[in-house]
């Protein structure tokens, strides 16, 4: 039985989100001659602290620079080469981030690495320090370190682990070639997370448009204990976390709590296939698929090495169609954050890379909300954005709060299907800051 | 080289304000075909002139007051094809007009223009027709179709009443002659095919929703059934069905959530029985849906629904 | 304003209640009989004139009396007061001007209830001098007057293409009810308050230091 939630919006239906660019195009690995490897890719911990300096030669999977913190992780090496640069770029956020330049010199030597082998049979004690040493944060757009989720605080009771391969968002394929194409990896990994964390229950969602992904993780999770695959209804955002919760196990996360606070954990299918190669082969998170799609001429799933440049990944797919692109976008065009130059760098986070033409990218006026109410229909957390989005406008933000503006999780669904094209995500998003500020000076 | 940087979403759904207004109107076509045919040419005057009143008004209002010119969201053609398919045959042109130009000007604009009006603009514009030319708005028109083809044979010259309603005080009218609109009443109301073809067209086109017209005419058949009258009748005569399809269902003027819609066409559907039976006069959906109108800021305002986790918080 | 200049003058006060204050579109006051006599121009002069007479009756009395009237027992003193002229005004009308009488009918006693009257009283007679007074009652008298008298004159024009009962618009016109009906009180008097709000911003856009 196909599973689901309330609310939610089937994006770009005369597309089909966009997904036929890229579902049946193999993986291909891509390397570029450069990288340049931001040292903040995850969050909830500070940046990395980098220990190489310019001019210092590394290999692939040393490690460049050292977690700091108890929630922070290393980063390593995505090629072998030399330290061209050691300062700060321009990268998505609104402030430069700390980055490490590395010129590439195509030997790919790595340094040597300690696997605990079977994910099974291995010391599961060792397994969330393998997870920490290996860099892994979570691969589906956030990147929280996985290695803080799986470490429970005392007294949490969480008897799930909910692997998200629903990749609802809008013309990325990534997770769906991965679940694809390297089944095993990725119920190895949910099987690692189950083992470190003492959770009997695993389940693996996947969104029933991708049937052929469906039947690769079930004949892959075959035999393997307390793994189950779940298919859910393809809807967008089937992939939020609080979403899947619900559609997999029925569970409502409280308003304001984690998902451990409905017994679940939920990982990224990449998340999980990078936790296997780090337990069994322990080989750090140096490389990712990304989706490169949109107004490019190939477009292609990449195997692309952390740091590569955006310029350099659409390259790989034969450059723009268009003379001048009106928009990149890292990741899909929900939830997607708009590059600033092309010239930024693929992280663990990046699904991928949409060019839109300028047309596509002019963002049309706002009009008077008519009250059609599709927002309230659409609602995955059945909110009022209508509602909210006039309070934000009137800057009563008192009011906001009462009507749940802190439970909106973003996914811009209302703004999507708004017929007035009003910017009710931005605007909500907007009065989240300043109350989060607010409450923060306040404390 | 500048991209445009923006958040989410970076691309939005086909439908918009305009492409759901002009759903609307194609939705209206089947009634003004249906009008032309019983009508002939005086029934397109109606309409155009209704028309060109409205689209008028919004240009004149939104240049004078130098507001964005929004003539291109078809919400104002909308309006005043509605308002002339509201007009019963004989009424003199004059009257669709001024009944577009207070529309637009003292229920649309003068409260904000749209997505702010607390009326439907046709339907307060109707009623203030109805008021000030009760003469007029009132007279039963027998198709003329149906006097040249012969098969309309009581004849109803002088007979005085709101003429959508006029169906409801013949008993024994056909059945077949309801569906199609072989009946006095306003042009575009009569056809109750046509209004069926439209609805169907909406819903497909995902333009409304089914609570409102569903409930307001369930409610309508039941209550007049308990009533002892003839369910299939009520529903057919009179302006019920054009009301429920294109007037109740005015996004500005209904409810957001599911259960307030459901709310609003039940309460349509219950003062539109009582005005019939037990009001003075013979036809109520106007006044139903208007006074619905006004209770629909309370139904937001008091309904809720439960936001995805905040019970087990609480509980 | 009457605060504002600490010397209030009798033309001050007078222009003040025609205009600048209003009782109907300023203040809002009185919108009872604002809404409910104004279906004909002669209906609206003739309360207008009404309520006119009890003001400056009133407040006249009032102020003289202002000084003996216990602060606790205002407010029923000065309804005997206004009572008192309102009685005299409804006697005098229904003997020598029956027809409106008629037509004005429950509304004629109940200006001793009209907010107007009484926040007069309160707040002007009671604290300035008897003529001063009278003259505010006049002023703001006259300024209900005009107001329902432009109400009253749009209503009939619209509603029965008469003025004053004279016919202006020919015998084709076909009158629009609406407007002398109760929906078309509430219509004129929010149309006419709206254009009156939009000429102030208007002036007060132009020339901001004038205007206050």
């Amino acid at each position: 039985m196909m599973k689901s939630f309330r609310g939610g919006v089937h994006p770009l239906p005369g597309l089909h989100q966009g997904k036929p660019l890229t579902d049946s195009k193999p993986v291909k690995p891509y390397v570029s001659e450069m990288v340049c490897i931001p040292l903040n890719m995850h969050i909830a911990a500070a940046p990395s602290k980098p220990i190489v300096k310019k001019g210092d030669r590394v290999l692939m999977g040393q490690v460049i620079a050292e977690a700091v913190g108890p929630r922070g992780i290393p980063v390593h090496a995505s090629v072998s080469g030399t330290v061209k640069e050691v300062g700060n770029v321009q990268q998505l956020g609104a402030r430069t981030s700390p980055c490490i330049t590395i010129e590439n010199d195509f030997q790919d030597e790595w340094v040597e690495l300690h696997g605990l082998g079977n994910v099974e049979n291995c010391d599961a004690s060792a397994i969330i320090p393998a997870i920490q040493a290996a860099g892994i944060c979570g691969m589906g757009g956030a990147g929280f370190p996985t290695h803080a989720k799986l470490t429970l605080p005392e007294g949490a009771k969480v008897d799930t682990i909910i692997l998200n391969g629903a990749e609802c968002e809008t013309y990325l394929n990534a997770d769906h070639r991965l679940m694809l194409e390297n089944p095993v990896r990725v119920v190895d990994g949910l099987r690692a997370a189950m083992r470190a964390t003492g959770v009997e229950n695993g389940y693996i969602a996947i969104e029933d448009n991708k049937r052929d992904a469906i039947a690769a993780v079930t004949k892959a999770a075959t035999g393997r204990k307390g793994v189950h695959v779940v298919t859910l209804k393809a809807k967008y955002p089937q992939g939020a976390e609080k979403q899947i919760i619900k559609a997999v196990t029925g569970r409502e996360v409280p308003s304001g709590g984690l998902p451990m606070n409905a017994g679940c954990i939920v990982m990224n299918v990449g998340t999980a296939a990078a936790v296997a190669q780090a337990v069994i082969d322990g080989r750090p998170l140096v490389e990712r698929i990304t989706t490169v799609t949109g107004r490019v001429r190939e477009p292609s799933n990449l195997l692309l090495r952390v740091g590569t440049i955006f310029l350099d990944a659409i390259g790989a797919c034969g450059g723009y169609t268009v003379e001048e692109p009106g928009k990149i976008i890292a990741g899909g065009t929900m939830t997607g954050i708009c590059a600033p130059n092309e010239t930024i760098s693929v992280t663990k986070t990046t699904g991928g890379i949409v060019v839109l033409n300028k047309q596509e990218a002019t963002s049309m006026e706002e009009s008077p909300c008519i009250r059609c109410s599709r927002c309230v229909e659409v609602c995955p957390m059945h909110l009022n954005p209508y509602k909210l989005k006039n309070l934000c406008d009137m800057n009563d933000l008192e009011t906001a709060r009462k009507n749940n503006i802190m439970d909106c999780i973003l996914c811009s669904s209302c703004s999507y299907i708004c017929p007035s094209r009003r910017w009710i995500m931005s605007s909500i998003k907007n009065a989240r800051e300043i109350i989060a500020a607010q409450q923060k000076k306040g404390v | 080289m500048a991209l445009h940087i923006s958040t989410g979403p970076h691309l939005r759904s086909r439908q918009d304000t305009p492409s759901l207004m002009r759903d609307v109107l194609i939705a209206l076509c089947p009634a003004v075909a249906a009008s032309l045919y019983f009508y002939g040419f005086k029934a397109l005057w109606i309409e155009l002139i209704a028309l060109a009143c409205a689209l008028l008004s919004e240009y004149v209002w939104q240049r004078l007051m130098k507001k964005p010119m929004r003539l291109g969201d078809f919400s104002a053609a909308v309006t005043g094809l509605l308002i002339g398919l509201n007009m019963p045959a004989t009424v003199p042109l004059w009257v669709p007009a001024i009944g577009s130009v207070f529309a637009i000007i003292i229920v649309k604009q003068l409260f904000g223009g749209i997505g702010h009006n607390f009326l439907n603009p046709a339907l307060a514009a109707r009623a203030v027709l109805l008021t000030s030319w009760p003469s007029y708005m009132t007279k039963a028109t027998v198709p003329l179709r149906a006097l040249t083809l012969g098969f309309y044979e009581k004849t109803l010259e002088g007979v005085d009443t709101v003429a959508a309603a006029t169906p409801l005080l013949m008993p024994g009218t056909d059945v077949k002659d309801l569906l199609f609109g072989n009946i006095p009443g306003a042009i575009g109301e009569t056809c109750k095919i046509a209004i069926l073809l439209g609805l169907i067209y909406l819903l497909i086109r995902g333009v409304v929703r089914w609570q409102i017209p569903v409930c307001m005419l369930g409610t309508v058949a039941l209550l007049s059934w308990i009533l002892g009258k003839d369910p299939m009748t009520a529903v057919l005569s009179g302006g019920v069905l054009f009301g429920a399809v294109f007037m109740a269902t005015d996004y500005v003027t209904t409810p957001m959530l599911k259960v307030g819609q459901a709310i609003f066409g039940v309460g349509c559907g219950l003062l539109v029985v009582l005005i019939r039976n037990f009001g003075n006069y013979p036809e109520g959906v106007t006044y139903a849906i208007l006074i619905m109108n006004i209770v629909t800021p309370l139904l937001d305002r008091s309904l809720n629904r439960k936001v995805y986790g905040e019970v087990k918080q609480h509980g | 304003m009457a605060e504002k200049s600490n010397k209030p003058t009798m033309r001050g006060v007078f222009i003040n209640g025609v205009l600048n204050e209003n009782p109907t579109f300023r203040l809002v006051l009185g919108t009872c009989p604002t809404l409910a006599v104004t279906t004909s121009a002669i209906n609206g002069i003739g309360m207008g004139l009404a309520a006119t007479f009890v003001l400056v009756c009133s407040n006249f009395v009032v102020s003289c009396v202002r000084k003996m009237i216990p602060d606790k027992a205002r407010i029923p003193a000065f309804i005997v007061i206004i009572a008192t002229f309102v009685t005299i005004v409804q006697m005098v009308m229904q003997a020598f001007l029956p027809s409106l009488y008629d037509a004005l009918g429950l509304f004629i006693p109940l200006i001793v209830v009209n907010c107007i009257i009484l926040a007069r009283a309160e707040a002007f007679a009671s604290k300035n001098g008897p003529l001063l007074s009278a003259v505010d009652g006049l002023g703001m008298g006259l300024g209900f007057t005009c107001s329902i008298t432009l109400i009253g004159i749009i209503r009939e024009l619209i509603g029965n293409g008469s003025v004053f009962g004279i016919s202006l618009l020919g015998a084709s016109y076909q009158p629009m009810l609406l407007f002398v009906l109760a929906p078309g009180g509430f219509i004129t008097y929010g149309l006419v308050l709206g254009i009156i709000n939009a000429i102030t911003a208007h002036r007060q856009a132009k020339n901001p230091e004038k205007e206050e």
